[in-house]
């Protein structure tokens, strides 16, 4: 007779019992915790109340009454808003058929595609926007190209503006696009491509009834990841941008670091905060109506 | 005469294997017809050469007369039903079925009812407003049924379509996509590696194994007359003596088995050479138990004694010592006398056994 060997769960030891308990748990994530409440949480606090205090320490809603009666202030809110709305235009425009590539290439082009997309985050974003300068310039690479072969008379002015900032924060921020996309181009059961072409849909109508539909998690997520890093960005609209480009989070540098005016400056940042996350939340809540939640969030 | 499917020798190579090596088929209209084979058999290869996901190396291909080779799949006025579903799940049910229609731009009032009539065929009317998936696996596999045969296809291809459900809805599917097709006579193609379904559903089976077709015929002929030692051991049960041909006298042969039985047997044809080592397969099914020999031509009986009697219900099965082999047969009549002990005669119509030549 053949012995069948029987599957034994082993019970789990004393040790293992201790070290999956929830008290271990929770104190494995104290240190993090105590840093974020530190560092993040306290500070935070503190600017919103010096937001709403003036000199004598009272309560006061002055500063955001500045902000908001001043055109100026006004003016940079809406250009924040602005480039950050073409900064996402522009990534998801590069991004979505560098991930249909990834998405249809296996193995080892994957990762290499992978890699290379992640490549220019290997190097600061101050020294990839010097990069930038040196292409984008009155006499930088473009623009050299184009005069010496005649095409243009007056070198094009393609940073210190909108542009130059836009194409910084496209280059910063593509990268955060293209893996979103390609993460939820990757769920995409290759058979629904199948069944579309047999009930007759050719190569740009499955895309457009099935690709583009069911990306549109990853599209979202996107969205949603390089708005708001847009919104925040400092570094490239200060460098790309030059004078004519003012930013919120330039603006609070300025109001804190120059101007000494600290409760404005908190105000300012909480404007910012509070503009973005409205901002967000509202697309949230327009895109993922009834047939999105039912088909991807269940 | 012309044929809904015909294909003429078609071999698909893919990185210099041969995984299709010749493949010759005509399927009548209406006809239900199964591939069935083993995993990597070749048989889902060549239905996605049928549907035209794949390019045929060599040979040519035919719907409806019509030349198939080279013309993509969207033009094939074709209806495929997957193992994994395969509906869309951004779609409502209505949506899926009511796709193939919007792509042929039909007229709205023409869609829903022709969405209706499929769904309500498939017993399904109530659920067009749901999504894939808040169905169980039963439901969307039927969907998928209503979807594939909403645009009236010349031909309904089904890739193992029953695979990913459980024992039970397997069944109750199976005898849904028997009716389906007595009541609406589409040509279908049937892939399966699952034995019960290609002989319960078919008219005509195709064995496949390594890329050839072992052999083509009728769920009866299959089972009861298999023509090769693959389609024998495949499908059913069967056994197996090997032996070495003792002598050969016209037509009949006698054969001496491995553990020294000698029995004699007959063969319609003068392949077999004396001293060849050959194997003999012969059904459990197809054995008859009885005293004496009935001295006809196309009947071979060996000499046993029962082992084991098993009573299996509806059938009796019976382990018939042969030297140090056993002999598997089963009965719908057994007989009081057969017992644990007795001798019997385990006798064979010819034509149910197959006698090859052992490779060596």
């Amino acid at each position: 007779m053949e012995q069948t060997s029987q599957l034994k769960l082993k019970a789990p030891s004393k040790l293992e019992h201790i070290i999956f308990s929830k008290w271990v748990v929770y104190l494995l994530l104290t240190p993090a915790l105590i840093v974020l409440i530190g560092v993040f949480f306290i500070p935070m606090l503190l600017m919103l109340v010096q937001s709403l205090t003036d000199e004598q320490s009272n309560f006061t809603l002055a500063n955001y009454a500045l902000f908001f009666s001043e055109p100026f202030y006004w003016g940079v809110l809406w250009q924040t808003i602005k480039l950050s709305t073409f900064t996402v235009l522009g990534a998801l425009i590069l991004s979505y058929p560098v991930a249909m590539f990834m998405a249809q290439s296996k193995g080892k082009i994957r990762a290499i595609v992978t890699f290379l997309v992640l490549l220019p985050h290997l190097v600061s974003v101050v020294i990839r926007n010097f990069g930038w300068t040196i292409i984008l310039n009155d006499r930088g690479m473009i623009n050299t190209i184009l005069l010496e072969a005649g095409i243009i008379d007056q070198p094009l002015r393609l940073m210190y503006n909108e542009l130059g900032t836009v194409i910084g924060l496209v280059d910063s921020f593509v990268a955060y696009m293209i893996l979103a996309i390609a993460t939820s181009l990757y769920t995409i059961n290759p058979s629904l491509y199948k069944a579309g072409a047999i009930m007759g849909a050719n190569k740009v109508r499955n895309f457009i009834s099935i690709t583009l539909p069911l990306s549109l998690p990853g599209v979202y997520s996107g969205i949603v990841l390089v708005f708001s890093l847009s919104m925040s960005a400092f570094v490239t609209p200060t460098l790309l941008g030059g004078t004519s480009v003012k930013v919120m989070p330039a603006l609070t540098y300025q109001q804190i670091m120059f101007t000494l005016n600290w409760p404005l400056g908190a105000a300012i940042s909480f404007i910012l905060l509070g503009t973005t996350i409205f901002l967000v939340s509202t697309f949230t809540k327009v895109t993922e109506t009834k047939r999105y939640k039912v088909v991807f969030k269940s | 005469m012309q044929y809904d499917v015909e294909l003429k020798n078609i071999k698909k190579q893919f990185n210099k294997q041969d995984v299709v090596k010749g493949f010759n088929l005509q399927v009548k209209k209406g006809e239900f017809i199964s591939f069935l084979g083993p995993s990597g058999c070749g048989k889902t290869t060549t239905l996605n050469m049928l549907a035209g996901f794949l390019d045929p190396s060599e040979g040519e291909l035919f719907i409806k007369g019509k030349r198939m080779n080279n013309i993509p799949p969207y033009k094939r006025e074709l209806g495929m039903v997957f193992q994994t579903y395969s509906l869309f799940p951004h779609m409502t049910v209505f949506e899926n079925v009511a796709y193939g229609l919007k792509l042929r731009k039909k007229p709205k009032a023409e869609i829903e009812s022709r969405v209706r009539k499929v769904l309500e065929l498939v017993q399904l009317p109530h659920l067009h407003d749901r999504f894939p998936n808040q169905l169980s696996g039963g439901q969307r596999q039927r969907i998928a049924i209503a979807r594939a045969l909403v645009t009236e296809p010349s031909i309904l291809l089904l890739d193992e379509p029953l695979s990913n459900l459980d024992a039970k809805l397997r069944v109750e599917l199976r005898d849904e996509l028997k009716r389906l097709h007595k009541q609406l006579g589409v040509t279908t193609i049937f892939v399966t590696h699952d034995q019960e379904e290609a002989l319960s559903l078919s008219d005509r089976i195709v064995v496949m194994s390594h890329g050839n077709i072992e052999q083509i015929g009728t769920p009866n002929e299959i089972y009861n007359q298999p023509k090769s030692e693959f389609v024998h051991t495949f499908i059913g049960q069967t056994n197996q003596f090997e032996g070495n041909i003792k002598s050969i006298n016209g037509s009949q042969i006698q054969i001496l088995s491995k553990d020294g039985v000698v029995f004699n047997t007959v063969v319609s044809d003068s392949r077999f050479q004396v001293g060849e080592s050959v194997n003999l397969f012969i059904r459990p099914e197809s054995i008859f138990l009885g005293k004496e020999h009935n001295n006809s031509l196309d009947t071979a009986c060996i000499q046993g004694k029962i082992k084991l009697v098993t009573f299996l219900g509806s059938i009796t099965e019976y382990h018939v010592a042969i030297g140090d082999h056993d002999l598997v047969v089963r009965t719908q009549q057994p007989q009081k006398e057969w017992i644990e002990g007795a001798d019997v005669l385990c006798c064979w119509n010819i034509e149910n056994q197959l006698l090859i030549r052992r490779e060596m």
